[in-house]
């Protein structure tokens, strides 16, 4: 049992005052009063992460290391799953394409996202209802959202087409998810309706704590409005964008529900991305082993990003 | 002087301009699904789809009710939300004062595991939870549901509650402490009462992320009566036929909870959601 040095706590708050200075004799720091309180407080949500997440976690390494199919015990082939993934054209092909979905999706909703927290933070009637409106996205099931969007590019009577040549902008039927061309654009549009209210509503909160008076010192100063945005807004939510950016990295390169409503990876696999991929291998094609393999070359990158997330928003004095 | 007002009065015109255009593209596929669900077959299809519904009609919707299992799926939807909603009020309370209030080995790292939990994708995690599942026979129950929805409800609200409560000021549970109160006693009576707000938001995100939960819900249910309503929605496609009045009417009912809550509790749930990000 790790008994830590005692000065590491001792200027702490909440210290029982069982470590007193009359040179009572201490118990070990784990056996106190105060810890197995904590660790009955905590036992729940420990179960929870042990047996719902570090075990599955492990669990899908070692699947990924056998040639295991539903409802048949697996056999260990080593890394054989992986040697066969990095021969197949598919997953190569979707390797290429889940880093040009994630990174274009990401760069859209952060410009976008700024902009609309930019539009908002000016001073307007009805601006707090405007704020609704456009952060409404956010709350719709993603299943939903991708659905809806599915309806509006339908090539026969959806929104867009019909819409188009009502007002004569096209002549042609445009089939947007089907289009080798188009099918990427059109799901990566909807992943960004679907994305930017999380950075516009962030953005604006960062904004709005930033004390007006420096804007005003800046403008006396003479500084442009775009001076103001770079040497001011900036900086000060340098450390929002940079998280927010991680997170939805994260969450984006893993949401697999646009792709599976809108496309299910085609046309002739233009719009695969690894989470779906790991889905129709699993579940499709039966190979349980194989799909985790695929969902797991892609975690040591994923992991970078949560462990640099966890750093920045646990600081030293949480710990 | 006078640049800088000219300048000003160009910005707002070009901030209006882009929120004129932001506020189309947010709202236009709402109306079409809203309005989609409210035409007969005939405006929806074809030569004769409409774009502005020339007759009304609630048909969709009662046939929702009357003809399909919709209700049955928004019940299951309902149980399994608020069940994970209160386990996890309950885990995370317990939890996130353990971790805000007392020392003990090992704080730093369970706090470090909970945003390494929260943040481990479900992608990666739904085939061997399915396989978790099925040894412990959960497949196409509610309990194996809620048990794969508290895997991400339980980390997020323990960590957003221990933000909060370490804002709570000490002195006041010391007080408490001094004046005979056990620890937990003090947890129900002093730290309780004063974080409402944050328990909210905590009960809001863990409600609409279950109930908008799709991939679990899609792996782990199979049959009718278990089915929720986002996995219900592929009700209406038939072998590879949509069928978009009712299913744009089920999906417009569907999102109606999250929404509600959305608006009623706005304010705090951007407090909620940047208080990572904000945080340092």
């Amino acid at each position: 049992m790790a008994i830590p040095a005692p000065d590491t706590f001792a200027d702490r708050p909440g210290v029982s005052p069982v470590r007193g200075a009359l040179g009572r004799r201490r118990l070990p720091f784990a056996f106190r009063a105060e810890s197995r309180l904590a660790y009955a407080l905590l036992t729940p949500t420990l179960l929870v992460i042990l047996f719902l997440v570090a075990y599955p976690f492990c669990t899908a390494i070692a699947m990924s290391l056998q040639n295991k199919m539903v409802g048949t015990p697996g056999r260990w082939v080593g890394l054989a799953n992986y040697l066969e993934l990095f021969r197949d054209d598919v997953f190569l092909r979707t390797a290429w394409n889940s880093v040009v979905y994630t990174a274009v999706a990401v760069g859209l909703k952060f410009v976008l996202g700024l902009t609309m927290a930019l539009i908002l933070d000016q001073e307007r009637r009805f601006n707090n209802f405007f704020r609704t409106l456009l952060f409404v996205p956010w709350a719709v099931p993603v299943v939903i959202v991708a659905l809806n969007w599915r309806w509006i590019f339908d090539d026969l009577s959806g929104f867009l087409n019909n819409f188009l040549i009502t007002f004569h902008l096209t002549n042609n039927i445009i089939s947007w998810l089907s289009d080798p061309g188009l099918a990427m654009a059109c799901v990566i549009a909807v992943v960004v309706w679907a994305g930017t209210p999380l950075y516009s509503m962030t953005f604006l909160a960062g904004m709005q704590a930033i004390p007006r008076e420096l804007y005003e010192a800046a403008e006396i100063d003479g500084a442009s409005v775009v001076q103001q945005f770079v040497y001011v807004t900036v900086p000060r939510l340098r450390t929002i964008f940079l998280t927010t950016v991680m997170l939805s990295t994260i969450w984006t390169a893993t949401n697999l529900q646009f792709v599976l409503v809108l496309t299910r990876g085609g046309p002739a696999n233009r719009t695969e991305i690894f989470p779906h991929l790991a889905y129709t291998t699993a579940l499709g094609a039966r190979r349980l082993g194989m799909g985790a393999a695929v969902s797991l070359v892609f975690f040591p990158i994923l992991a970078v990003l949560i462990l640099l997330f966890t750093r920045r928003v646990l600081r030293p004095s949480d710990e | 002087m006078r640049s800088i007002s000219g300048t000003r009065r160009a910005l707002r015109w070009v901030g209006n301009g882009l929120l004129v255009m932001m506020l189309v593209w947010t709202l236009v596929p709402f109306y079409w699904m809203v309005v989609t669900s409210v035409k007969k077959d005939k405006e929806i299809y074809g030569f004769e789809a409409t774009l502005v519904p020339r007759q009304p009609t609630l048909a969709n919707y009662t046939r929702l009710f009357a003809k399909t299992p919709f209700v049955l799926y928004l019940r299951n939807s309902a149980i399994i939300a608020i069940s994970t909603t209160l386990l996890s009020l309950v885990f995370a309370t317990l939890g996130a004062y353990a971790l805000a209030r007392l020392r003990f080995p090992g704080r730093a790292l369970i706090a470090r595991g909970l945003v390494f939990t929260y943040l481990v994708p479900p992608a990666l995690l739904f085939i061997p939870l399915f396989a978790v599942m099925s040894v412990l026979r959960l497949v196409d129950t509610h309990q194996g549901l809620v048990l794969a929805y508290l895997s991400f409800a339980v980390p997020f609200s323990t960590w957003l509650l221990m933000g909060y409560f370490r804002s709570v000021p000490v002195e006041l549970e010391e007080a408490a402490l001094v004046d005979g109160c056990t620890r937990l006693g003090s947890l129900v009576r002093v730290i309780l009462p004063m974080s409402l707000p944050a328990l909210a938001v905590v009960a809001f995100f863990a409600f609409t992320q279950s109930w908008n939960e799709f991939l679990y819900a899609n792996v782990f249910v199979n049959s009718v009566e278990v089915r929720t309503v986002t996995t219900g929605l592929t009700l209406f496609i038939v072998e590879d036929v949509f069928f978009w009045g009712p299913m744009m009417g089920a999906s417009f009912l569907s999102a109606l909870p999250p929404l509600v809550l959305y608006l009623v509790f706005q304010r705090w749930v951007v407090k909620g959601l940047t208080l990572g990000a904000v945080k340092g």
